[in-house]
């Protein structure tokens, strides 16, 4: 069942000189499966909206819907609300705190009050679906790289198996190989089934994964759509402090030079094929 | 550019904990004036080497001099500072007062600068980085890329000769790096500031001077950015990326538009090699 959002509004600081509205009458709906991007500039809002979704932050009753819940309603069961809906920090290896891997993400599942065995079964499955070898389980979470220690973290929240992933600029401060790898992790977590909602400032990542994007500007929704839809509007992102993908950028410029190029075209091998066809190498390609 | 501001020469560190060096017999020269970047994978040395040369690690071995102080020496680390300011990845790290202009402040009122003084450069400095109409605001009111340039600022105001960036976009939004990049390349051009930027974003790279790609504590590869991303082979090797346009020029070649640069590597170059291709069709 999906995520509903409908006229959530959010002010900090309410009737103070400080008073500021991070959300502002936001609809959306997400389906069962999808892999839906929020992209919006620095205090746009996206935080504030995903904390909302595993009820961190609380509404009033008939804006946040999750499985039919209403996540606003007083008698809510968060601790449900929160092993359906998992939910990544943005640097989460700096909330590792545990003397080993295994038992760094068995906290969730212990705090469950499973049955032991049912715990380290978790363990086990969640360290293969990101990839950690069995070796790492009795090492200390602190002796392993960034890009290591942050599967760690994201392990953690997967031994919950929550049937929505909601991660916050998984890829921040990673070198392109643990970028690329952290990308490939998400996807092959969104193809066993999971719903993944993604938080990112790259526009070549949420244009590379996403099935849907939202685009977050000062606490509204400014763009939604198929990363085609969106990516047509470069000037308007740029203008709200955000971009395109490179190979947008490049089709956009020769657009203007006088090339067919698609519109909102966003994949490098689209552009690509374009570029060839329109200077009469179409029929050479090799792939 | 004609001679070195920074020379390190033969440096080592390694962390108390660790089973080998974290800076491995690194000698690198940086020019007066020149915009360097340094790429790496995570772990490969560069953050400390960083932090080396402002003498926040004192080097194991080695020697190095930022204009003529010995950064490896421990009295004259305060002055290595003033010469060479830093800026890092998160600036809520590196934020210390609540008001915009009290932060900027900070460091001068530590070196006992005349209040006139103060006020003056904490002004002109504010107005370099754009942020003036927000001297009395609280940092915790403005957005990353804002607070990253009041960052800057608080270094500005010592009047370095070098400013080392260590990641300073990794956190920000597409416009905030854009915005500390354009001012990091401002003040090389307009100041004469020298820039050593840490990233590990390919298309920030491209637009050095010169890029050093550390691998293991060592330097694995230098050059003007066309002559380190054309060895694709070896940039992937180390845990990189080409640049993206790079990546399509290679992919066009190969499917017949052999008329294209090898170096192809900003968004305008390629558009504007692609309407050479077609004009002559």
């Amino acid at each position: 069942m999906p995520i509903e959002v409908k006229n959530l509004t959010h002010v900090y600081m309410a009737d103070t000189p400080f008073e500021s509205r991070a959300l502002n009458e936001v609809s959306l709906r997400i389906e069962d499966g999808e892999f839906v991007g929020i992209i919006g500039h620095t205090g746009s809002g996206k935080s504030t909206l995903i904390s909302h979704l595993n009820a961190l932050e609380k509404s009033a009753p008939g804006m946040v819907w999750v499985n039919g819940v209403d996540l606003g309603e007083k008698d809510v069961d968060l601790a449900k609300v929160r092993r359906t809906v998992g939910l990544v920090f943005q640097y989460p290896e700096y909330q590792l705190f545990e003397e080993t891997v295994a038992k760094d993400i068995a906290f969730g599942p212990h705090n469950l009050k499973l049955p032991e065995e049912e715990v380290q079964r978790r363990v086990r499955n969640a360290m293969q679906q990101v990839g950690l070898d069995a070796k790492y389980a009795e090492r200390s979470p602190f002796e392993l790289s960034g890009g290591q220690k942050r599967r760690v973290a994201i392990a953690g929240v997967l031994a919950m198996e929550p049937s929505i992933l909601i991660l916050d600029e998984p890829a921040a401060g990673l070198d392109p190989v643990g970028r690329r790898d952290m990308l490939d992790l998400i996807a092959s977590i969104h193809d066993r089934g999971v719903t993944v909602v993604m938080v990112s400032h790259s526009m070549d990542d949420v244009g590379q994964l996403c099935d849907r994007l939202f685009v977050l500007n000062h606490g509204t929704i400014a763009f939604s759509g198929r990363p085609e839809e969106v990516f047509v509007h470069g000037d308007e992102l740029r203008e709200i402090g955000l971009d395109v993908p490179e190979c947008t950028k490049l089709a956009d410029l020769l657009r203007k030079k006088g090339f067919d190029m698609p519109e909102g075209v966003y994949r490098m091998e689209d552009v690509r094929n374009a570029i060839l066809e329109q200077l009469g190498k179409g029929g050479e390609r090799t792939c | 550019m004609s001679e070195p501001i920074i020379c390190a020469r033969d440096v080592c560190f390694q962390y108390d904990d660790a089973d080998h060096p974290a800076v491995d017999h690194v000698t690198l020269d940086v020019m007066k004036g020149e915009f360097l970047a340094i790429l790496g994978r995570n772990g490969s040395g560069k953050s400390t080497f960083a932090k080396l040369l402002n003498a926040l690690l004192l080097a194991t071995s080695g020697t190095i001099e930022v204009d003529g102080l010995r950064a490896t020496n421990e009295e004259d680390c305060f002055a290595v500072r003033e010469v060479c300011g830093m800026v890092f990845q998160n600036p809520d790290n590196q934020i210390v007062a609540t008001i915009v202009e009290e932060d900027c402040a900070f460091g001068l009122e530590n070196l006992g600068v005349e209040p006139a003084e103060i006020r003056r450069r904490v002004d002109e400095t504010l107005r370099a980085v754009g942020m003036e109409k927000y001297a009395e605001t609280s940092p915790s009111m403005l957005s990353g890329g804002q607070k990253q340039r009041v960052a800057v600022a608080g270094v500005l105001a010592m009047k370095p000769k070098v400013i080392v960036f260590d990641e300073s976009t990794a956190m920000l939004d597409p416009v905030g790096r854009r915005d500390v990049m354009n001012l990091a390349r401002k003040l090389n051009r307009e100041e004469g500031i020298t820039i050593v930027w840490i990233t590990h974003f390919m298309d920030e790279a491209v637009l050095a001077d010169r890029v050093v790609v550390m691998d293991a504590g060592k330097i694995a590869l230098q050059g003007t950015p066309r002559e380190v991303f054309i060895r694709t082979k070896e940039i992937r090797a180390l845990g990189l990326d080409v640049p993206g346009m790079m990546q399509l020029s290679a992919e066009l070649r190969a499917a017949g538009l052999a008329g294209l640069s090898a170096t192809t590597m900003t968004v305008e170059e390629m558009a504007e090699e692609l309407c050479r291709l077609k004009s002559r069709i």
